[in-house]
């Protein structure tokens, strides 16, 4: 994984977020401190839309929150860790625990989006999910994504 | 051998579900030992793109999207179609799900929504039977229609000026003599035609036993004189008596006979039965009711058609309509029968100079409308069409020019509202038309080339039918080309920007 794209900075421990709006705000906040979008409001308006027409929660308590609106400056992964379970309209009904949020540029060069492909289909291998849903160290977190 | 599955996946973002769904697809697949490959039409563009052999070799295609994957290029083949989430969830289910419920894409008899487009040819239905007795009936109807045409071109006696002064037969002159023969041959042929459609379809029902009952029992519903009625019961009461007869027989069929008599109950025992049965029925139930209704409607028929200048364009339009609506369904085989008994009961009732020819010619002008509008479409707006659609419109080109209606279905599969429309306006277009026209449709094929093969009354010779029908291939072109996103460009830029 490039560190452009990702590095272990981009994980983030969310401590309060109980409903899925508050998780939006608070992660859009995140990223936006990072300087992947220009604007925390907009990036958190896009993962709405895009939660509306489709749960992004799959199973085993992880999402992939994304978005593609106009404020995203260039392509990232962030993962974040949540302490209360999340309801998510997961399709397993399990509440969400982990989520990959990416930011897609609207013009994403093909590379980038390669990558973030990539990242999604690492997600249906269970060994990958299971090392990053059991641990917390970041450190470990870090280096199962860097190995994507 | 090994099971061939290939499938196509994409979601809303073409980020994330589009792999995720094509990861598991894989995976479910090879667990279970089969061949896979799985097309990604995600924000990239489409990666690992299935070739025209891959689909070729494929035992099953599973789609798993959430935006509209165009499937024609899949026609012919096995096809299951869910979202991305249910692979992902679970893509053994959706396999398992998949080789339980796909069914072949695009083949007659499929259904978009509620509409069965296409007729169902494993499925014998009512429209079977009667299509079954329509093709014994039609080389019957062309061979007497000639022959009474010929005659009744002689019979308009013209005066030295050209004037048009009585019309019969001056037998005393061998030609006036033999052409008043011909007009007999072909009245005999109108008569002959009803018990001979209803004895096919009763065969189509139920077999050789079933075809003496239900020509005579035609014969009789249709003779007035027989009947002491004012007309005969025409089209509907061959029907009648046709399904009537199918049924009784096959019941028949089911008794157990003595074994010394079953090997004359299929060439005595059932039709003497079946016989007298239905001649009873004809006789004292459906005959008398049902010859007044005919005559009511086709007075009817025809007083409008002689008192509104408007009536036949509309009755054209509505039949041509129904005629582009579902292609070979159940709609487009009702105009077509209605056309046909429309046009045999009036000729046998009035003959060729005050038939009713509107609805017959209407349903004939409309058939090929659809598949060869498609195919004007992807010939003038080539880059709205992919290539597997143009592929496909070829196979239209040729099924429309010898009035085979089905080569549109596929497109109605995979665009079930835009092309319904297109296909209606334009049919109802060409049927309206020939019917203004005053086209005259004996026999021959639905298309424009009808003019050629067959034998069309027009106008103008050859020009007219031609036209109207091309009007109508005009108009459902327009309508496809008009309404279609320039989706293929957008594919071929997407292409490119894959390729930087």
């Amino acid at each position: 994984m490039e560190k452009a794209i990702f590095d272990n900075t981009h994980i983030y421990y969310d401590h309060d977020s109980q409903t899925q709006v508050e998780a939006f705000a608070n992660v859009a906040k995140f990223v936006a401190e990072c300087g992947y979008v220009t604007s925390a409001d907009q990036y958190c308006q896009g993962l709405k839309d895009r939660e509306i027409e489709a749960t992004t929660g799959f199973k085993n308590g992880i999402a992939i929150p994304h978005s593609n609106d106009a404020s995203v400056i260039k392509p990232g992964l962030f993962l974040v860790k949540f302490n209360h379970g999340i309801e998510w309209q997961a399709l397993d009904k399990q509440p969400i625990k982990l989520g990959f949020f990416l930011t897609i540029p609207k013009d994403g060069a093909t590379k980038h989006l390669k990558l973030l492909s990539k990242i999604a289909r690492k997600l249906m291998d269970e060994d990958f999910s299971r090392t990053v849903i059991e641990n917390d160290d970041r450190d470990v977190l870090a280096k199962a994504i860097e190995e994507i | 051998m090994t099971k061939k599955i290939i499938a196509v996946t994409a979601c809303a973002a073409g980020i994330a579900h589009t792999y995720m769904a094509a990861e598991a697809i894989e995976k479910a697949a090879k667990a279970k030992g089969y061949e896979v490959k799985v097309e990604t039409d995600g924000a990239i563009g489409a990666e690992n793109i299935l070739t025209a052999e891959d689909i070729e070799n494929a035992d099953l295609v599973v789609i798993a999207a959430d935006i509209k994957i165009d499937p024609i290029r899949f026609t012919g083949k096995r096809l299951y179609t869910t979202d991305s989430n249910a692979a992902i969830n679970d893509g053994t289910a959706v396999l398992e799900k998949a080789e339980a419920e796909a069914t072949v894409f695009g083949k007659k008899g499929g259904k978009v929504g509620k509409i069965q487009i296409g007729s169902n040819k494993e499925k014998v239905n009512f429209f079977t039977h009667v299509m079954s007795g329509i093709s014994y009936m039609i080389p019957m109807v062309i061979a007497a229609g000639l022959i009474l045409t010929i005659a009744n071109l002689y019979a308009f006696q013209k005066d030295d000026l050209g004037r048009i002064v009585k019309w019969g037969f001056d037998t005393k002159t061998p030609m006036g003599m033999l052409m008043s023969n011909l007009f007999q041959v072909g009245q005999v042929g109108f008569k002959l035609m009803i018990p001979l459609f209803a004895g096919f379809v009763a065969n189509s029902i139920a077999d050789k036993p079933a075809i003496a009952p239900a020509m005579i029992g035609a014969y009789i519903a249709n003779d007035q004189e027989l009947l002491h009625a004012k007309a005969g019961g025409g089209f509907i009461s061959a029907i009648l008596v046709a399904f009537i007869v199918g049924y009784f027989v096959k019941l028949l069929k089911k008794i157990k006979w003595p074994k010394i008599l079953q090997p004359i109950v299929p060439i005595m025992i059932i039709p003497f039965i079946a016989t007298l049965f239905i001649s009873l029925v004809v006789f004292y139930v459906i005959g008398q009711p049902i010859a007044a209704g005919m005559d009511g409607l086709y007075s009817g028929l025809n007083w409008i058609n002689a008192n509104s200048a408007s009536a036949p364009i509309i009755l054209g339009a509505v039949i041509g309509a129904m005629i582009g609506f579902d292609l070979g369904g159940p709609v487009n085989k009702t105009a077509l029968i209605f056309g046909t008994a429309v046009f045999t009961d009036t000729m046998r009732k009035y003959g060729p100079t005050h038939a009713n020819f509107v609805p017959g010619t209407a349903a004939q002008a409309a058939i090929s409308v659809a598949p060869l509008g498609v195919w004007l479409a992807s010939v003038i707006w080539k880059r709205k069409f992919s290539k597997d659609e143009k592929t496909a419109a070829s196979a239209a080109l040729g099924m429309g020019l010898v009035g085979v209606t089905e080569g549109a279905i596929p497109f109605v599969a995979a665009d079930p509202i835009r092309m319904i429309i297109a296909n209606v306006v334009g049919s109802a277009t060409a049927g309206g038309l020939v019917a203004a026209t005053g086209c005259k449709f004996y026999g021959g094929i639905g298309s424009p080339l009808g003019t050629f093969i067959g034998y069309i009354e027009q106008p103008i010779p050859f020009v007219t039918w031609i036209a109207c029908v091309s009007a109508g291939i005009a108009v459902t072109a327009l309508i496809i080309g008009f309404t279609r996103t320039d989706r293929v460009i957008e594919a071929a830029e997407q292409a490119e920007l894959g390729n930087d």
